[in-house]
Formats: structure tokens, sequence, C-alpha cells
């Protein structure tokens, strides 16, 4: 071996500690910054606050979810990551996102030092979901990238979806208000 | 390790994946180390097995043998840690091989034509023709995700 090799440059760091959620969706532990969290909310309190989405282009988001003036889409993380399908049993409201997170819980909270870039050998959509990796403990955390949940892409084809689903059923609405009313008419 | 390089020659390290062996620059070589434990997290490239955690560092697994050797069914018992190239930058990755590395000195064979390209020559050892392998090549050079990297920065 080559005791000359020289260590590579450390990868670059944020230098800030910060605070960060670590979460688990089938077993797969991430990190997501405590700042980058509006609210945490049990999935059992979605079944009156979201409404089911009609659309089958992202099988990942089901539902949306009005907060404060704001339409969320909820994406389930084991979806989007890829993972087995599990009972997620909370949402993770994102600041700054269109998005909220099915997750399956909450593992701890604490402060980490350093995110470490991820390596550049992860080339896939990896890059677009991590901001970096932790190192806890022993364990390598992905930190996951708050707007990662969802492409600018992804969420104009949901409004797309979301207009047109609207439209159809104000067009639905059109038609049998018309109906009601020629039927009036006719009797 | 040491090995007298002979004129004109150059050291390489041998390294097992499956039934072959595959040759790479000694320069590139870091360490053979015995596995820690390997750490996996979702993600969609291609050959990564996950990462290990080396000298404080976050290290990628790169499943070399599945793309150079075929499907691998022999239980790889080491790390071959070695450089790759992304533009301007390195940066480490661990190879999966059988354990029976070894350095040696020789003068590098040019490349076979129809070769794959990470395939930059070969070294003959006896009957054995062992193919030099270019890590870069195999995956890339990777210079648009560094630049995905900057821009998230």
């Amino acid at each position: 071996m080559s005791p000359a090799a020289t260590k590579p440059k450390a990868s670059r760091r944020t230098q800030r500690s910060e605070q960060v959620i670590v979460f688990s969706v089938a077993s797969q532990r991430f990190a997501i910054a405590l700042d980058a969290v509006q609210e945490i909310r049990s999935a059992d309190s979605l079944a009156g606050a979201a409404t089911e989405l009609v659309q089958t282009i992202l099988k990942k988001v089901r539902h949306k979810l009005e907060r404060k003036g704001r339409t969320y889409y909820v994406v389930n993380a084991g979806q989007h990551f890829g993972l087995p399908v599990t009972r997620p049993t909370l949402v993770l409201v994102l600041r700054k996102s269109r998005a909220c997170a099915l997750v399956d819980r909450i593992e701890e909270m604490l402060e980490i030092a350093v995110v470490r870039s991820l390596p550049r050998a992860f080339s896939g959509e990896e890059r677009r979901w991590y901001r970096g990796l932790a190192l806890i403990g022993d364990s390598v955390i992905p930190v996951v990238h708050p707007s990662g949940f969802l492409t600018p892409r992804e969420i104009s084809l949901l409004d797309a979806a979301r207009a047109a689903a609207a439209a159809s059923a104000d067009a639905a609405a059109t038609s049998a208000d018309a109906a009601a009313t020629e039927g009036a008419a006719a009797q | 390790m040491s090995a007298t390089v002979p004129e004109g020659g150059r050291s390489f390290v041998l390294m097992r994946l499956t039934t072959r062996r595959f040759a790479l620059p000694a320069e590139t070589v870091i360490e053979l180390v015995v596995p820690g434990s390997l750490q996996s997290f979702p993600h969609t490239s291609p050959l990564l097995l996950g990462v290990l955690v080396r000298r404080g560092q976050v290290v990628p697994v790169v499943d070399v043998a599945q793309l150079v050797a075929g499907p691998e069914t022999q239980h790889r018992k080491f790390y071959l840690i070695a450089t790759r190239h992304f533009g301007a930058a390195r940066e480490w990755c661990a190879i999966p091989v059988l354990g029976d590395c070894e350095l040696i000195s020789a003068t590098p064979e040019a490349r076979e034509e129809g070769a794959p390209s990470y395939i930059t020559g070969a070294v003959h050892l006896g009957e054995e023709q062992v193919p030099i392998l270019d890590l870069d090549g195999v995956f890339g050079t990777g210079v648009e995700d560094d630049s995905l990297v900057e821009a998230r920065s």
C-alpha cells in the first residue's frame, strides 16, 4: 500500500452546530434541522384536516393539508425514500416548504456539531434528498433537505392536478345546477 | 510493503474481486482494512453498498465487482480504500475485496482493443493477465455532482 498517499482534503463542513430531530421510517433513521420543522402532528389528527388528493402522478402524495392559507402536500417519507411500507404515525409540517412528511416516529432531538457533505460517489436522487451526513455516535445518519421531499416540478404537477380536479368539480356542480334548473322549468 | 520497480515499471496493488484479479495503480491505494460496520441509507446510486467510517471520514463503499467481474456470490472479507477523482477534487472509496491483495511492480501493457474504457491496460504475471482498473473510468468523473454540491452550499 502507499503510505505516502495523503488524506484527501476534509469534506466541506458547516462548523456551526445545530439542533436536529432524528426520526425513523421503516427502521431507517434520518435527521432534519429542528428549525426546518414547523409542527409535529399525529397522523390520526390528519383525518379531519387533510383532504384526499385525486391524482395518480405521484404515489407518495395522497393527501393535501390546508394550514394558515397554504396548501401542503403530504408526502409518505417511506415511499419517497423507497423503503418498505410502514404505518406512519406522525406528520412533520415543514417550514419554507410545500411538503409535510409522514414518518414512523421521532427518535430523539439532539445537537450535532457538523453536517458532512454527502460523498460525491452518491450521484443519484439522494443529492436532492440530503443536505449531508451526521455522525451520531458510531452511526452515519443522513440529514434530510426539507425541500427535497418534492421537487418544484412535482409541486407544479400536483398544483395542476389539484386545479384540474377543482375545475372538474366546479363543472360538475354547474352541470348539476343546470339540470336541476331545467327540471324545475319543465315541471 | 515495498517493491523494486523495474525500469519503466510501476507499482500496482492486485486485488481479487471474484475469481479474477484486477490491478490498481499503487498511488491510488490508501489501505486495506478489515470490515467495520457497513452502514446504509436510502439512495439511488448504482454500485454503492453504503458507507464506512474510517479515520473520522465517511467513506462510500463501492461494489466494483458487480460491474467489472459480474454478479458476486463470494463473501468479500476486506475493504481496499482507494482514491477517486471528481474533477479537481479527490475522495476515498472502499472496494470490497476477497483479501489477498498484493503489491507488485510491473511494466504495464497497452489496453487491448475492445476492452472497456475503465481498463487502461494490463500487467502480466506468468500466465495471468491482470487488467489495470481505472476507478475514475468506472464511474465517470462526477464533475456534475460536484457542481450540484457547490450550488447547494
